[in-house]
């Protein structure tokens, strides 16, 4: 990597640490000058809503199987639906993703030999 | 690995450690895709390692690399990829107030990636104030040296490792969408929640769909606070109809 190069890569790091961390340090200062109240309720409501919309997003993101086809979007639907049902029974964060994935792997494998 | 508020012993590292296990299954093939796509688009093995140490944000490696081989300007290079990162200004603020004022938290803010914030978003609140730092601090290391050992792997034995184990690509990135289900199942006994979860869930697949990945997040997240404030006008606007009709059926009686 020559000069210039360098420069861009260290500008887009620091560019990618300020995008993450400034906004913290204003809401941590915005939450001291509102000392006394619930620091939840002292959070403007549209931050509190974007927080689980952004996670909405992104799952909605994720289910597009990196190789698409009509098997894989049955399995990213059967995967899901299992993953739902494990987290239903167990309430826990480990074992509805390790059956999703091992349904989502079953499901690929079985068209693979099939199909 | 309960959601409920657990007793995290002595060592909350060691907890967060544990519960990011599940975010390998996606990081890895794809920091392998991006060590196999950087060294073919000309950087050595260690530039694409620090690329993925420093800058540690997945799409926007992806087009630094592609634009940098292109021979885009670097400024307009520099310009894209922090573009394409904007969506994490929110994140954040949306943790903060489960965060202590150390002066750590700034600088352990470059782990905050996508999927770091959604797991911090639901395990902080139900963690012990004096154990959150250490359970952030184990999450946010595993995840970041998972990218990085992927990296490395992809660009010695990238190209091998795809071509021996194919499957292994495509069904381990499923871990993704499961474990962001589980974070936001527990939101879906609310009516109003489940609606609004259900339509950003929809356009940002119909956006990913269609090819525009990046764009489908703040997007599809802007869509969804339309739905949940003009859900929450219609229902403010229900229940002073009805209280309006109960005072005029009570003047009446």
């Amino acid at each position: 990597m020559d000069s210039k190069l360098w420069i861009a890569l260290l500008a887009t790091t620091i560019g990618t640490l300020l995008i993450r961390a400034l906004p913290l340090l204003w809401m941590q200062r915005h939450l001291v000058r509102k000392q006394g109240s619930n620091s939840l309720d002292a959070m403007p409501t549209w931050l509190t809503v974007l927080g689980p919309l952004m996670i909405a997003a992104m799952f909605g993101v994720s289910l597009v199987p990196s190789a698409v086809s009509t098997a894989a979007w049955w399995a990213t639907g059967i995967g899901v639906l299992s993953t739902y049902l494990v987290w239903k029974r167990t309430n826990s964060l480990g074992w509805p993703v390790f059956a999703g994935v091992a349904v989502y792997g079953g499901v690929i494998l079985l068209a693979n030999t099939v199909l | 690995m309960s959601l409920d508020t657990a007793p995290t012993a002595n060592r909350p590292w060691l907890l967060g450690m544990r519960e990011a296990i599940p975010l390998l299954g996606g990081y890895v093939p794809v920091a392998i895709s991006f060590g196999l796509i950087a060294v073919q688009s000309g950087f050595s093995g260690w530039e694409a390692v620090l690329i993925s140490t420093l800058v540690y944000a997945g799409a926007s490696q992806f087009l630094f690399v592609a634009m940098v081989a292109a021979g885009a300007p670097l400024w307009f290079v520099v310009l894209m990829t922090l573009l394409i990162n904007a969506r994490h200004v929110v994140y954040g603020p949306n943790i903060a107030p489960w965060l202590s004022q150390s002066r750590w938290w700034p600088w352990l803010m470059h782990g905050l990636t996508d999927q770091i914030f959604a797991l911090s978003h639901v395990r902080l609140p139900q963690l012990r104030a004096e154990d959150r730092m250490g359970w952030y601090i184990g999450a946010s290391v595993v995840a970041w040296f998972s990218w990085i050992g992927g990296t490395a792997v992809g660009a010695i034995a990238g190209k091998e490792l795809t071509q021996r184990w194919p499957l292994l690509g495509e069904v381990m990135p499923f871990a993704l969408p499961a474990l962001f289900l589980v974070l936001l199942a527990p939101r879906f006994a609310n009516r109003l929640w489940a609606i609004t979860l259900g339509a950003t869930i929809v356009v940002a697949l119909l956006l990913a769909v269609s090819g525009m990945k990046n764009a489908a997040i703040p997007i599809a997240a802007a869509c969804g606070a339309l739905v949940y404030y003009g859900l929450g006008i219609l229902s403010g606007r229900k229940v002073s109809r009805e209280n309006m009709k109960r005072e005029g059926e009570s003047q009446n009686g």
